[in-house]
């Protein structure tokens, strides 16, 4: 049967345009320190004196207790998936992202399967959003252990975090 | 002392993926016209509107300004609510307030969306707008490109709800399949419902487990549509509602309680502290102030159908248990024996709710119209057989945090 | 801890949306007769109220306005109101300064009771006072499109 189909009449358009870019957006600092971190290979979260906990990438307050999250706290390189998902294989033309297609910029191998991950570093309370790399789709599963993979020569970028993999 | 609110009249458009043929105010001036038609109040008795939409969606910044006078507005109080995803409860709870505080007699609450007039997909520029600032501020520290893409990817097949459901299927059992039948039930419900938009008349689970993978584990017959249409509603003081209507349907509670953001990355990218999204912390304490409100004790007894907002299957099972219809993991074992179809015991959403029918803005109003229709029996083929007392109505937005619960019954309560 | 509490400046990546919002069939009609110069506008039957352009709910009297309601009228009219711009937006956020000044005006059209807003021309902004009468300038090939009416002129 499938669905049941309501055509309408197309009455004339008027085009326009929104230039999103076009907005000076603020932020604040407290990626620097982070990715300073990450240059000596480190996870830097923050600490909450409320509730004790370690939020990965740092945040400014607390979310549960709203204390400004002054503490700063080591956490390790090695973690838990909590979550993930699998993406089916990516050709050219199925994704856009800021109008590219990343198989066609090369960043993603044509028919290459993402599997993107919370990971838990061991020491912290967050998930942190990544992806796995260096395994087979199959494999993965909520408990698997990880550990980061680190950049060859770290710049102090958030690329310098470029994934994780099983251990 | 707060007065008595009933809900005395629905109107809605005809939800498609494409309204070509009306610009947005004839598209909101259609619902909010039914509404009163239906309530049979007249334009001269309505003393205030609350009005809403997503912010930025359909590319028109105050679009309360401009379709004012197609309600009726002029020369009254309007008042815009956007809450995101909730924009639509917000609304509908946004009404009560200035009826039960005395302040007006009648108010007509409406709400819409028009997805069809913006080009980008899912017409989510006004979200890109807020998530945006977030992605440059990343970008300009070097964000890994592979990772921003693989976030793309999770952003464009369903967000945060793709975890969220991983989440849930993990700590209750349910399957992928259970997915299936969720989805071949809204669009079966939506079949019966005239003003619905993705509508299958016996759309089976087979139906849906056909259809392509689009990131584990939704599949393209699991996601919503992206549609437009707008939906109103007449609320009015006790004496009125009393005299325009055989069966108002009473608010009884209400409640709109949200939780730290638990979308994929917090404002300047910080992490994000809640570590299960479908935990939904948000809904479960809106639900316990809403029942409380209502006098409702045991929400499985009391409850007899429930309106929920599940543009993704797994958000049906997950907020179904959040507002205690359900003991915890175990609203999936209860769709396999029917428990939650329109004849079964607890239905669920047999509007098609907003899993068959998404106009965002007013996807959450449309929860608290259905149940309304469903208390004043006029939900006509999607009617339930059962009596309905008491109906709970249910929106979910924000950074997946905001909630929205409204509790309605066929007697003012206490 | 003052250093990571400062806010910083966030470059930006391109992105523009795009919009095609649908006009509706009165607005189409309205559109579509300006190809033959013709000024469409509604007479609602319920208070007489006409709007130029056409609109199909009326916002005084609240009457369903429709098809047979719609009337043409001629392209004079009065300026009740006007103002007169020295820069304009880029659409990006900027503002460009113009070289001439433009002159925006509010038109009440023969016979229509509701104004439009039409850019001005053919006088000096010192010489523009309310009251002004105007007739409509077509430009030269009229296809149907909004652009179709250029400019109000003094009469």
């Amino acid at each position: 049967m499938g669905f049941i189909k309501d055509e309408r009449p197309q009455t004339i358009c008027v085009e326009g345009t929104w230039s999103l870019s076009s907005y000076h957006y603020k932020g604040s600092k407290l990626l620097e320190q982070y990715v300073k971190g990450l240059k000596q290979k480190k996870l830097i979260g923050s600490f909450c004196p409320g509730c004790a906990k370690v939020i990965l990438p740092p945040r400014n307050l607390c979310g549960r207790c709203h204390r400004i999250m002054d503490g700063r706290k080591t956490v390790s390189d090695r973690g838990t998936i909590t979550c993930y998902t699998v993406s089916p294989a990516i050709t050219k033309g199925k994704l856009k992202v800021l109008g590219m297609d990343p198989v066609e910029t090369g960043l993603i191998k044509d028919g290459e399967i993402l599997i993107p991950v919370f990971v838990r570093f061991d020491g912290s309370d967050s998930n942190t959003d990544t992806i796995l790399l260096n395994a087979e789709p199959k494999a993965v599963h909520i408990g698997m252990r990880v550990k980061v993979i680190w950049a060859k020569e770290p710049q102090g970028a958030l690329s310098d975090f470029e994934g994780v993999e099983p251990i | 002392m707060k007065r008595n609110a009933a809900i005395i009249g629905c109107g809605q458009t005809k939800h498609s993926s494409k309204r070509r043929d009306v610009n947005v105010a004839e598209m909101v001036s259609e619902a909010v016209y039914n509404a009163l038609e239906d309530a049979q109040v007249s334009m001269r008795e309505v003393d205030a509107f609350i009005v809403g939409n997503m912010p930025g969606f359909g590319g028109i910044a105050q679009p309360e300004q401009w379709l004012g006078d197609w309600i009726g507005a002029a020369g009254k109080p309007v008042i815009r609510i956007a809450t995101g995803g909730t924009t639509g409860g917000s609304v509908g709870q946004g009404a009560y307030y200035p009826v039960a505080s005395g302040l007006h007699d009648v108010v007509v609450a409406v709400a819409w969306e028009k997805h069809s007039d913006s080009k980008e997909a899912g017409a989510t520029s006004g979200l890109l707008h807020v998530g945006l600032g977030n992605l440059f501020h990343a970008a300009s520290y070097g964000l890994n490109l592979k990772n921003l893409m693989a976030m793309s990817m999770v952003g464009a097949a369903a967000g945060v709800a793709v975890y969220q459901a991983v989440f849930y299927m993990h700590r209750s059992g349910c399957t992928i399949e259970h997915f299936d039948m969720v989805a071949a039930k809204a669009r079966r419900n939506a079949a019966r419902n005239k003003y619905a938009h993705l509508q299958w008349p016996g759309c089976t689970p087979e139906d849906i487990a056909e259809t392509e993978l689009l990131a584990y584990p939704f599949r393209y017959g699991h996601i919503c549509p992206a549609s437009d249409g707008a939906s109103a509603i007449v609320v009015a003081e006790e004496n009125l509602a009393r005299k325009k209507a055989r069966r108002p349907a009473w608010y009884k509670g209400l409640a709109s309680y949200s939780d730290e953001e638990n979308q994929l990355q917090s404002e300047n990218f910080g992490g994000v502290g809640v570590l299960d999204p479908s935990e939904q912390r948000g809904c479960w304490v809106s639900a316990m102030k809403a029942y409380a409100m209502a006098g409702i004790k045991d929400p499985q007894k009391e409850i007899d159908m429930a309106e929920l907002y599940q543009p993704f299957p797994s958000q049906e099972l997950i907020f179904a248990e959040r507002l205690g219809l359900f003991d915890e993991g175990t609203a999936w074992m209860a769709l396999e024996k029917g428990e939650t179809d329109i004849n079964g015991r607890m239905p669920l959403d047999p509007s098609g709710g907003v899993n068959a029918t998404n106009a965002i803005g007013s996807s959450a109003m449309q929860r608290i119209l259905e149940c309304a229709l469903q208390i004043m029996g006029k939900a006509e083929e999607h009617q339930v057989p059962k009596k309905v007392s008491n109906a709970v109505a249910h929106g979910w937005g924000g950074v997946t945090n905001y909630s929205t619960v409204t509790v309605l019954g066929d007697s003012p309560g206490r | 801890m003052k250093s990571e509490s400062e806010i910083i400046d966030v470059k930006t990546l391109p992105f523009t949306a795009n919009f095609i919002w649908a006009t509706g069939f009165m607005m189409q009609r309205f559109i579509e007769e300006l190809a033959s110069r013709k000024i469409l506008g509604v007479k609602c039957p319920g208070c007489g109220y006409t709007y130029v352009p056409p609109r199909s709910r009326c916002g005084k009297c609240y009457a369903k306005i429709e098809e047979e309601n719609l009337v043409t009228l001629s392209g004079k009219g009065t300026l009740v109101s006007y103002t007169t711009g020295h820069v304009a937006l880029d659409g990006q956020g900027n503002f460009i300064d113009l070289q001439e000044p433009a002159i925006i005006g509010a038109i009440k059209l023969e016979d229509a009771d509701s104004t439009i807003f039409m850019p001005i021309e053919g006088i000096e902004p010192r010489d523009v006072v309310e009251g002004l009468k105007v007739e409509l300038q077509w430009r030269e090939e009229t296809k149907g499109e909004l652009e179709d009416i250029r400019c109000f002129k003094p009469a």
